[in-house]
């Protein structure tokens, strides 16, 4: 593969979930209390696949990685601030929603588009990438469908190593049951994969990388196309599970005591 | 009116799993709520045995897409006889088990007969002659109910949440599918990497979830950390229990910044926010801390209880049914002796 | 560590911290950059063909975290936006009612002067009869000039420094990089050349680790340091060049505010600006802000003249929310946001070197404050505005970024502004506080309707030097005994000492309603959300842990706004969590030890850190 891959990672933004997430209905529907106020980071498997994308392109000479997402534009300016420092890429942005309410199938068809569109993109040479979850909409859907509208249907999921073999083939792992890997070998591109936590840790931010990409991203968030999704589920409502325990403390009692009545507990 | 189509794939010895048994009631009962069709639609190297199984299910028809090509669980064939399934019969629902085969083509399927798919779905049963579907949000902070008006419509049901299928056995007539495959298949699965017997310490069905929290690996009254003990003890106790071992995102990390942690660890064991949301019909959490997002990683626990040294735990209090106030290590080392 | 190879990047300005005067400075900066059209006017010395290469390092995980609440006449704001309107602004009001109220000490727990218990009985004496004094506060009838707002904004400093930040960074004229902290300035024969970052993979002691990355140095022809009070840059600067003659920083105060919504039925106008004094201490203010669909700021200022040995913010903010005055309208309400930060009161006279060779100082660090209108953030975005416009005069002259052309374009444009007028009549308008609350209110009064020719003389007391002992300060209420019992309880515990020594002198527990009113603990994970990313060395030092073993008081504990600072079970130098600290910088002054070499400062360093609150809302 001397020509190298071009890489094609989806990621969209989500609320750093350390924040509080409250579900509100608006004019629009569905969506989040404050939610343009809520810091937004990365989606954490998009970010996995990410790192993974530039650790790729990095060994294979000639590659080249495209970072695509949708979000509010002035919310992704802001993630892209702290994101731009990590990895050389990219950006395409499409400036539509980012809620976890948004239908997947609508936009895996919005990124399918403005992948097709992207300017020099050699589909046979093409790995598109993403978290094989988002921590929003959680549907593991979105990638399933950029891949199909691309007509690419070599897809992984839940993947934690990519491995490009002698003969250019790649090896793949997947999480399934029990904590096991399903062992796949692809002859090669184009293929998707959706990406869990991979093997490389978050790289430091690095002030060059930054400078370099940033004299595409602020032209792509200028450029950004405005994506409107027009269909999505009829929600009759959105709650936050409000069952609380009734706690039962015991303090102070023998670990004896504690022991014991966790075992009759386990076998009851 | 919506004809309902349960999919499934086999499982290595021509059986169907537990999951997709789940999956098949919830099919059923949605089925008979709306007073729709069922068709039962299968995938596999031989598929028989899984239809004759299903006899009693009350399915008005058998689809299979079978031979080689579809014992291997991979995209390309898997996506390819769904969408061969849906073509054969039409249906307006179709609904599968979230297994990790099934989940990696329901929604690519969906798309490639131009329908919409929802995922991980928790409670699905008709509303006021509408089928309606409850999922989680936002890594199961929030949940909702909707229905859709789109068809076809792909819904995939979490495991734990439906009584498996378990009528009669009998003679099924399967009507053979083919599957077209657009541009061939390129991946072959060369095996599966399973952890070794006395390594699992994942198990999707065990009774129990055990989660150690990242207090395990801190410095204990003694002022040492005790990280060799900690994995003895909790490998010990999953080995009695048959339990799962669930861990925080805290413990997990701990590995990358170089401190002492347990061997046997890895991302798949993180439990939480970044990690899975496990089913399980009792959890019991040790050394855990942390508050609301991190405490999602037993959203979908039974009965809960914790052992932990902090009264104020956020893991525990309004979360847990009882909390110890005392040092996991002497409980557990206690509780260990007392275990058969 | 001076052997390990460092990169290093060539740019044209380096900027440290991203505040209100960092907005001031780059939105000036960049308009002066290129025409109506975007067409560059300037070109950079080190891209040639290229505009000038403009970077600004902040060590918060986005611009605007972690900052507060604040009521603003923001006149360099409205000069620099003709024509602002706050609906441009979430979170952001026109100032429509301003009250100022004298609270009393319902339960008689907090230190008053005799004069002031005598008063206090006055009013409560009056209050039964007249309706001046209702839920225990006195409205002060007359608020004068120097402390009114209006016509002014109340607004959230997190949502202005976002929208003006995404204007300068839409300008792409400049670019502001997040979660970079900046270790120290470098120079080189006597000028600053720019700025070292802080290292990334490293441990907790700042030894090379996994992913080991040495900081870059960014070399500039100029680098403008705007990194607040407790700023490692600045104060790294100030160890290097000292203060200049006759001045200090020695004043401090903590605010801790939270972001509320109100409950339903409050009543407060938008707009509404509250002060209070008297209550939880005499010396503690209060504010409360009305902000767009019925959210409040609001918080309280711990100053360092408070010569209370255990005292604590967190605390004291709780006890100021449930005061009768205040709870009227708060109770039923809800914590949306929660955080900290110090404020350095010293305003003009602590104010560092502003200019030299290759560098300028702008903001709060640089002594901005007007401690008399207490008033900060405008005056901060000011004095970015005037670096940028003496700047923008340099660079089009091609003239070198010296300590003489910055003293002739930036420091006597702002020595002969309205800012600096107003500065010296503030100057010592807050010393009064350092003798005693009746002093320091007489001597606002004082120095502000004689425009500054008249002060109160005050007590010029390094912070640390003020600290008396616990058994001093508790003798008349307890004994030496049953304070050490009360210590030996707390260390076995691992908790601070305030909570037990406020509880046993009176001040009532607090009944926590799980949404306003909730534990330290709570706060920090509802309201807080610190980010501490990975590699990165501990920032909170101790410089010499031994006399940290003989500290008696511990203040750092009591006053960690994030619980970060915790006794050591073991004994040891009290122990810091990274992952806890909301970079307020209380640490820095509530230390009763001296530095061990450094004259003025405290046992305690604060050195560049990552991350710190993640809520742009405060």
């Amino acid at each position: 593969m001397s020509a190298g891959y071009h890489i094609v990672v989806c990621g969209g933004i989500v609320p750093d979930p350390l924040q509080t997430l409250e579900p509100v209905q608006g004019p629009a529907g569905w969506g989040l209390k404050n939610e343009l106020m809520l810091p937004a980071i990365l989606d954490p498997w998009a970010g996995h696949a990410l790192f993974e994308a530039a650790n790729l392109a990095k060994n294979v000479p000639g590659s080249k990685v495209w970072l695509v997402s949708m979000g509010p534009k002035a919310k992704l300016q802001q993630v892209m601030m702290t994101i731009a420092q990590k990895v050389p890429f990219e950006l395409v942005v499409l400036d539509g929603p980012a809620s976890g309410f948004a239908d997947a199938h609508e936009t895996g068809a919005a990124l399918a588009e403005a992948i097709a569109a992207i300017p020099g993109l050699d589909t046979s040479r093409l790995l598109v990438f993403g978290g094989w979850q988002s921590a929003s909409r959680g549907a593991g859907a979105t990638m399933q469908v950029i891949g199909e509208k691309l007509g690419i249907f070599e897809q992984f999921q839940g993947v934690d190593k990519l491995e490009i073999l002698a003969d250019g083939a790649l090896r793949v792992l997947e999480r399934v049951e029990g904590g096991s890997y399903q062992d796949s070998v692809v002859s090669g591109a184009p293929a998707v994969f959706g990406w869990a936590t991979g093997e490389l840790p978050e790289p430091p931010n690095n002030p060059q990388v930054g400078m370099q990409n940033m004299r595409l991203v602020m032209p792509a968030l200028q450029k950004a196309k405005p994506v409107k999704l027009e269909k999505g589920p009829e929600y009759s409502g959105v709650q936050i599970p409000s069952q609380k325990r009734e706690t039962r403390v015991v303090k102070d009692a023998p670990v004896d005591q504690i022991a014991k009545e966790i075992v009759d507990w386990l076998s009851a | 009116m919506d004809k309902i189509l349960f999919v499934a794939q086999t499982e290595c010895d021509g059986s169907l799993s537990k999951a997709s048994l789940e999956a098949l009631t919830a099919a059923k009962t949605l089925a008979e709520q709306l007073g729709a069709p069922l068709a039962v639609g299968l995938v596999g190297e031989a598929v028989q045995a899984a239809a004759d199984s299903l006899a009693g299910c009350g399915a008005e028809a058998v689809y299979g897409v079978s031979g080689p090509d579809f014992a291997q669980p991979r995209y390309a064939t898997d996506a390819a006889a769904l969408a061969a399934l849906f073509g054969a019969t039409g249906a307006g629902i179709v609904i599968g088990a979230a297994t990790p085969r099934m989940s990696r083509v329901l929604p690519g399927a969906a798309a490639r007969v131009g329908g919409v798919s929802d995922t991980s779905v928790t409670a699905l049963a008709a509303s006021g002659g509408k089928p309606v579907v409850t999922r989680w949000y936002y890594r199961q902070r929030m949940y909702a109910e909707l229905t859709r008006k789109e068809r076809p419509w792909f819904v995939s049901v979490s495991s734990g949440c439906f009584a498996a299928y378990a009528g009669a056995a009998g003679s099924a007539s399967v009507t053979a599918v083919s599957a077209e495959i657009p541009g061939g298949v390129r991946t072959q699965v060369t095996g599966m990497i399973c952890p070794s017997a006395e390594e699992q310490t994942i198990r999707p069905d065990a009774a129990l979830l055990f989660v150690a929290g990242a207090g395990w690996t801190k410095k204990q009254a003694d002022g040492a950390a005790h990280a060799g003990e900690a994995e003895e003890i909790i490998l010990s106790f999953l080995n009695k229990t048959q339990g799962s071992l669930g861990t925080s995102k805290s413990l997990v990390d701990l590995s990358g910044e170089g401190q002492q942690v347990l061997s046997f660890l890895s991302h798949m064991h993180q439990v939480g926010q970044t990690g899975s949301t496990p089913r399980h019909p009792k959890g019991l959490a040790t050394c855990c801390h942390g508050e609301e997002p991190h405490v999602v990683g037993w959203r979908f626990i039974g009965e809960r209880r914790a052992v932990n040294l902090d009264p104020n735990c956020g893991w525990a209090q309004g979360k847990a049914d009882v909390l110890y106030v005392a040092d996991a290590f002497e409980v557990m080392r206690k509780v260990l002796a007392l275990l058969p | 560590m001076s052997e390990i190879e460092r990169q290093s990047m060539e740019l044209d300005i380096v900027c440290v911290g991203f505040g209100p005067a960092m907005a001031g400075f780059l939105t000036t900066l960049t308009r002066g950059l290129a025409d109506e059209n975007g067409a560059p006017l300037l070109e950079s010395a080190v891209m040639p063909g290229m505009p000038p290469q403009v970077i600004c390092y902040e060590r918060a995980d986005d611009i605007g975290f972690g900052v507060s609440g604040v009521v603003s006449k923001a006149r360099g704001i409205k000069e620099s936006f003709p024509g602002f309107d706050p609906a441009q602004v979430p979170m952001c009001a026109p100032v429509t009612h301003e009250t100022v109220a004298y609270l009393l000490d319902p339960h008689g727990a907090s230190r008053r002067q005799e004069l002031l218990g005598l008063a206090d009985k006055a009013l409560g004496f009056a209050g039964k009869y007249t309706s001046c004094c209702r839920d225990q506060a006195f409205e002060l009838p007359y608020i004068p000039p120097f402390l009114c707002k209006e016509p002014g904004y109340v607004f959230s400093i997190g949502q202005f420094n976002q929208w003006a930040g995404s204007q300068v960074m839409g300008s792409g004229l400049a670019q502001i990089w997040p979660s970079m902290p900046v270790a120290r300035v470098i120079m080189e024969e006597g000028k600053v050349v720019g700025v070292r970052l802080a290292d990334q993979g490293v441990d907790k002691k700042g030894n090379p680790d996994a992913c080991f990355m040495p900081g870059m140095d960014i070399r500039a022809a100029l680098t403008v340091i705007g990194d607040g009070p407790v700023g490692p840059v600045g104060r790294n600067l100030d160890e290097i060049l000292g203060l200049p003659e006759g001045n200090s920083q020695r004043d401090w105060a903590l605010g801790m505010k939270m972001v509320v919504d109100l409950p339903e039925d409050c009543d407060l106008p938008e707009g509404y600006v509250l002060h209070t004094f008297g209550y939880p201490e005499p010396d503690i203010f209060g504010f409360l802000y009305v902000l767009p669909d019925r959210v409040a700021s609001l918080g309280i200022f711990v100053p360092s003249w408070l010569d209370i040995p255990v005292r604590t913010a967190y605390r004291y903010l709780q006890h100021w929310m449930t005061h009768p005055y205040l709870w009227k309208h708060l109770k039923g309400g809800k914590m949306r946001s929660w955080g900290a930060k110090s404020l350095l009161e010293s305003g003009r006279r602590g104010e560092p070197h502003l200019v030299g060779d290759g560098f300028a100082r702008i903001g709060e660090g640089s002594g901005s404050t007007n401690v008399l209108t207490g008033s900060g953030v405008d005056e901060a975005w000011t004095t970015g505005v005037m670096l940028a416009e003496g700047v923008l005069k340099l660079m089009k002259q091609n003239q070198p970024f010296t300590k003489y052309n910055l003293e002739r374009a930036y420091v006597k444009r702002r020595r002969e502004s309205e800012l600096e007028a107003e500065a010296k009549i503030a100057e010592k308008a807050r010393d009064g506080f350092g003798k005693g609350f009746i002093q320091g209110l007489a001597g606002m009064a004082l120095s502000g309707f004689t425009t500054g020719r008249l002060n109160m003389p005050g007590d010029h007391r390094d912070p640390n030097q003020r600290v008396p002992s616990i058994e001093e300060y508790y003798s008349a209420r307890l004994s030496a005994q049953e304070i050490e019992a009360i210590r030996e309880e707390c260390a076995a515990k691992g908790e601070p000492l305030h909570d037990a020594l406020m509880d046993r002198v009176g001040w009532p527990s607090i009944e926590y309603d799980g949404q306003l009113l909730v534990s330290h603990q709570d706060a920090l994970l509802m309201g807080g959300k610190v980010q501490a990313p990975g590699g990165y060395a501990d920032h909170v030092v101790f410089a010499d842990p031994n006399v940290c073993l003989k500290c008696r008081e511990r203040i750092c504990i009591d006053m960690c706004s994030g619980q970060a600072i915790a006794p050591d079970p073991e004994g040891g130098a009290p122990l810091f969590d990274r992952e806890k600290c909301v970079h307020c910088g209380a640490c820095v002054w509530n230390c009763s030890k001296p530095h061990p070499t450094e004259p003025g400062r405290t046992n305690v360093e604060f050195r560049a850190g990552a991350g710190g609150l993640h809520s742009v809302e405060n």
